[in-house]
């Protein structure tokens, strides 16, 4: 077996060899014919004679490849066991090489298999890359990425030749009853051929069937496979199961496999049929009713243009057809966006960064290594010169110090494996802060290959350094019986070189790792708007078969309220739509400010519109700034009243005071304009994210406005993870099947929405360290070794006078002439890579003079200090010594 | 007893190829052809085994090979001893004889 791939290997490079066997062959025939002929056998007869001689031209063929096959086998057994012999009797070496190779590897190996998961492996559904999702937008209606409604989903399924398929999606939850405790379940509601369009087949079950979202359709529903493992243990049982979804028996009839959370994480799936809001005459026909994703996969051979060309052709049609939904002035514009592109935008110049990140510690790793290789090849140039004179080929040597090369390159990187398995889980915890796609990391066969190639490449690579570094005769390596008093010129500049390099190379690493680390020092800083201190949050979404009307909705939320605030350890309490950095996205809505001249609906200002209980500011510790805040009074029968933030005051009233004017925004009915009386300014928030300004928002009263959505917040005396027991004893007594889930305490939320520049910065922090350290041992390295050369000089130079601490300095100032180099270089590249910086920075220029200040100052003084250690110890010696030595 | 033509053992032939080659270089069939003639026709080379060895050898590093021409101007490939290679007969031949000698004196004591 292993001669047979050694003999594959061997035949890659054997077609010249082959050519030459059957032209030598050729020759013996003739030679022998011709000798026959002589001895005066007729030719034909001869040449016969000759080949029965010779026995088998083929079979000789085969047998001279096999030699060759099993010599080159045996050699590179020969070599490698050799190999192992040298480096175990060179443990430091081996060990410092090995281990470099293996923290270098093993980084590679950890960031490509998440780059390989999440960036470039093919999507975990069937259909792949011809999947799209469709996306809408409407600038001239601020509509930016938007939703679809029923009609324009069956235009989409009717018009466009470019898609073999198109499906509908939208997510809601509901409450699932069945199981210990009523349980609030994400539902995603689709086509029954949604599975069918992304190729996703069930784990167990079935996923729907043709007619399933038809109305009058039994009700089904298909479990993803993080809610099964979660909610059920993975019980297969599960499938045939009935539970009560509003009002209606829903039987499970399949589980997912693991796919990504995406559109959304899901924990269930129902048909269209099934979905209450969804399957309402009204909506069905409702061209404004925009509530629904649309995704499409491709027919086969249309391209990407192709599709935009239907879907532009679509939204010229649509515009003429129904003209009063999209007037011109919108601008409807139609797109397809590719799946694997949408799942991956966020993550992709972060991984990206990552990955260049430890490519280049990996290049320091090699730059150490091949220090190491270059000092131990002068050590060893007297073994290999006696080798060479044993009649050793100049070749033979080569493959020998290869061979060598690649077995440590090889041991690092089965080394490394094990470190990137040790970071796999911290990573997959990394990623999934990017992309749905994070489950998807793993060591698989194209990670090892990977692995396995990079540290083929490296192995390679090294050996072929000794190559080309200056030849010498034998004699004159022979002669170097004692050390000489100088370096040799030649090879100590190629290893100020390798400084230059690693020192310029840590540069642009720790540049990278200060910034991201400004970033996150930054980004901690800004000032939320609210307090986290002690406060609780939850997730109360109410069961909308139980609380249908506002009255019921209103009710509910006013005995919670009373039944919390009377707990003791609470502060206040409040109900809220939603909540700063909570997940949820912008409630964008348009308005009228009353005594301005009307403008049509299109051109209607918009501000983020949120829903609070009377206490909310207090709880959260916003300020009001001017006015009043909400007050228990502002309920169901009073003048409809509303809180807006600085910025929207700054914006729409410059310089003009808010309070008591009238904003109207549309009532439950259609074409009722309800007008909201503004009664306070309060402070400004950073409701979407800490990098983001804020936006402008208005905060009606959730009394008067009350609503199925809410959130729960409780500011406290005590610790408020202890109040959790509370809450939900307390939302079950008013309502037994009422969820309550997803319990936070704000500082969680805070800190989560710092997690993603946090882990990034630590990584990147970490990679810039480990090359900081390579770094300082390549310096100390190439220091150590250039001044154990000169002892001697040295010895000399202090006989005749000099002091150990001049000598010390000369030996700093060379030292520290290639890190001079290098810091100028690596801050010229650092420079050049800002556009890659910029993306991921928050309010630090990618040039921040006291970011690569501190960098090169910190550089300069590892720096200084592995030169420093090196030349000490050379001018400790006694200079008789060093000179008798 | 009669000359009987014996079949080659392999490390013999290899060790028969590096002493034709001491004199000088030369091609294989004048290996072949000088190892039947010094032998007197006793060892028949099988002519075609002794490419798979001096391939064997060549990457042994003990020959090298260089194309050149032969006799009548056609091109021909020459195989010619090394310094490892001389190192190698001269060993090879010390050991043949120390293991001829122990025979011989095995079969001349009974």
């Amino acid at each position: 077996m292993l001669r047979r791939i050694a003999g594959s290997i061997g035949s890659l490079f054997g077609s010249r060899k082959e050519r030459e066997l059957d032209e030598e062959l050729a020759f013996h025939i003739e030679k022998e014919t011709e000798e026959n002929v002589r001895r005066g056998m007729p030719p034909g007869e001869a040449r016969r004679a000759a080949l029965v001689r010779f026995g088998g031209v083929a079979k000789t063929k085969d047998e001279t490849r096999d030699v060759r096959h099993a010599v080159w086998l045996d050699t590179t057994l020969q070599d490698v066991r050799y190999g192992i012999r040298t480096l175990r009797h060179n443990p430091g070496y081996a060990a410092a090489a090995v281990l470099t190779l293996a923290l270098g590897i093993g980084a590679n190996t950890a960031i490509f298999s998440v780059v390989h998961g999440v960036l470039l492996q093919s999507l975990p559904y069937g259909a792949g890359e011809r999947l799209v999702r469709i996306r809408v937008d409407a600038p001239g209606a601020g509509i930016n990425d938007g939703r679809f409604s029923p009609p324009e989903i069956r235009d989409l399924q009717e018009r466009p030749r470019s898609f073999a398929d198109v499906v509908e999606y939208h997510s809601m939850w509901f409450v699932l009853l069945g199981k210990a405790e009523p349980e609030r379940v994400q539902t995603g509601v689709v086509s029954a051929s949604f599975f069918d369009l992304l190729g996703v087949r069930p784990l167990l079950g079935r996923t729907f069937l043709p007619g399933e979202d038809k109305h009058g359709a039994e009700a089904v529903l298909v479990l993803s496979h993080d809610y099964w493992m979660r909610a059920f243990g993975g019980d297969p049982s599960v499938v045939g199961r009935v539970f009560q979804m509003n009002d209606r028996p829903h039987t499970v009839v399949g589980v997912l496999p693991p796919i990504p959370g995406y559109p959304q994480d899901n924990d269930v799936w129902m048909p269209i049929s099934a979905c209450p809001f969804r399957s309402d005459p009204s909506m069905e026909n409702d061209r404004d009713a925009g509530m629904l994703g649309a995704f499409a996969r491709l027919k086969p051979g249309v391209t990407l243009a192709g599709a935009q060309r239907d879907l532009t052709d679509l939204a010229g049609k649509l515009e003429a057809d129904y003209p009063k939904s999209y007037p011109k002035t919108v601008r409807l514009a139609l797109s397809p966006v590719a799946l694997s592109e949408e799942l991956t935008r966020t993550a992709r110049p972060t991984f990206l960064m990552l990955f260049g990140t430890v490519g280049l510690v990996l290049l320091l790793a090699c730059a150490n290594v091949a220090n190491l290789m270059l000092a131990r090849l002068t050590r060893r140039r007297q073994e290999l010169a006696l080798r060479s004179a044993l009649g050793a080929g100049k070749g033979r040597l080569a493959r020998q110090l290869l061979t060598e090369s690649v077995l440590l390159a090889l041991t690092g990187g089965a080394l490394g494996l094990v470190v990137a398995a040790a970071g796999q889980k911290m990573l997959v915890h990394f990623a999934e802060r990017f992309t749905p796609r994070a489950t998807e990391i793993g060591l698989s066969v194209p990670v090892l290959l990977f692995s396995l190639g990079v540290s083929l490449v490296v192995g390679i690579g090294l050996g072929l350094i000794p190559a080309l570094s200056p030849r010498r005769s034998l004699t004159e390596s022979l002669q170097e019986g004692r050390e000489r008093t100088t370096a040799g010129a030649g090879r100590l500049r190629a290893r100020n070189l390798l400084i230059v390099t690693q020192v310029a190379i840590s540069f642009v690493l720790l540049a990278g790792a200060g910034l991201m680390l400004r970033t996150l020092w930054k980004l901690s800083q800004v000032d939320p708007g609210f307090r986290t201190e002690r406060v609780l949050t939850s997730r109360l979404d109410l069961n909308f078969s139980r609380y249908k009307s506002d009255d019921e909705q209103r009710a509910f939320h006013a005995s919670l309220l009373e039944r919390l605030q009377a707990e003791p350890g609470v502060l206040s309490v409040a109900l809220a739509g939603s909540f700063p950095l909570n997940e949820r996205g912008p409630a964008n809505g348009r308005f009228r400010m009353e005594g301005r001249p009307p403008v049509a609906v299109e051109a209607l200002p918009r501000a983020d519109f949120q829903r609070v209980s009377p206490d909310y500011f207090k709880t959260i510790g916003v300020p009001i700034l001017k006015g009043r805040s909400l007050e228990p009074a502002d309920r169901k029968d009073a003048p409809l009243s509303a809180v807006i933030n600085q910025a929207m005051a700054r914006r729409y009233w410059p310089g003009e005071d808010p309070i008591g004017r009238r904003i109207g925004v549309d009532g439950r009915e259609p074409g009722v304009t309800q007008w909201v009386t503004i009664v306070g300014v309060s402070g400004d928030v950073r409701q979407y994210g800490l990098a983001n300004p804020p936006v402008e928002q208005v905060y009606f009263s959730l009394l008067q406005f009350p609503g199925l959505s809410t959130t729960c917040l409780l500011r406290t005396a005590v610790d408020p993870s202890r109040m959790e027991r509370l809450v939900r004893a307390d939302v079950h007594a008013i309502g037994p099947e009422q969820p309550v889930d997803h319990f936070r305490t704000l500082a969680e939320v805070h800190s989560g929405a710092l997690a993603a520049p946090r882990l990034t910065a630590i990584l990147l922090a970490a990679f810039a360290g480990l090359a900081l350290t390579i770094t300082a041992t390549g310096i100390a390295g190439v220091i150590a070794f250039s001044v154990g050369q000169r002892r001697r000089e040295f010895g000399i130079r202090m006989a005749l006078g000099a002091l150990p601490s001049s000598v010390q300095r000369m030996v700093l100032g060379q030292g520290m002439r290639p890190v001079l180099a290098g810091l100028a270089f690596g801050l010229a590249g650092a420079i050049a890579l800002t556009r890659i910086w910029a993306s991921l920075l928050y309010e630090v220029s990618p040039t921040d003079p006291p970011t690569y200040f501190v960098v090169a100052f910190l550089l300069g003084v590892v720096a200084v200090l592995a030169c420093f250690v090196p030349a000490r110890r050379a001018t400790a010696v006694d200079p008789m010594v060093a000179l008798r030595g | 007893m009669t000359p009987s033509r014996s079949d080659l053992l392999q490390g013999t032939l290899d060790v028969l190829i590096l002493k034709t080659l001491s004199p000088g270089a030369m091609h294989g069939w004048g290996i072949s052809q000088r190892i039947q003639q010094l032998s007197q026709d006793v060892l028949a080379v099988n002519q075609g085994s002794l490419y798979p060895a001096l391939h064997r050898l060549e990457l042994k590093g003990w020959i090298e090979a260089e194309w050149g021409s032969s006799e009548n101007n056609r091109k021909a490939r020459f195989y010619s001893l090394t310094r490892s290679g001389r190192r190698q007969l001269a060993e090879e031949t010390e050991s043949w004889e120390r293991f001829a000698a122990a025979v011989g004196r095995v079969l001349a004591a009974t």
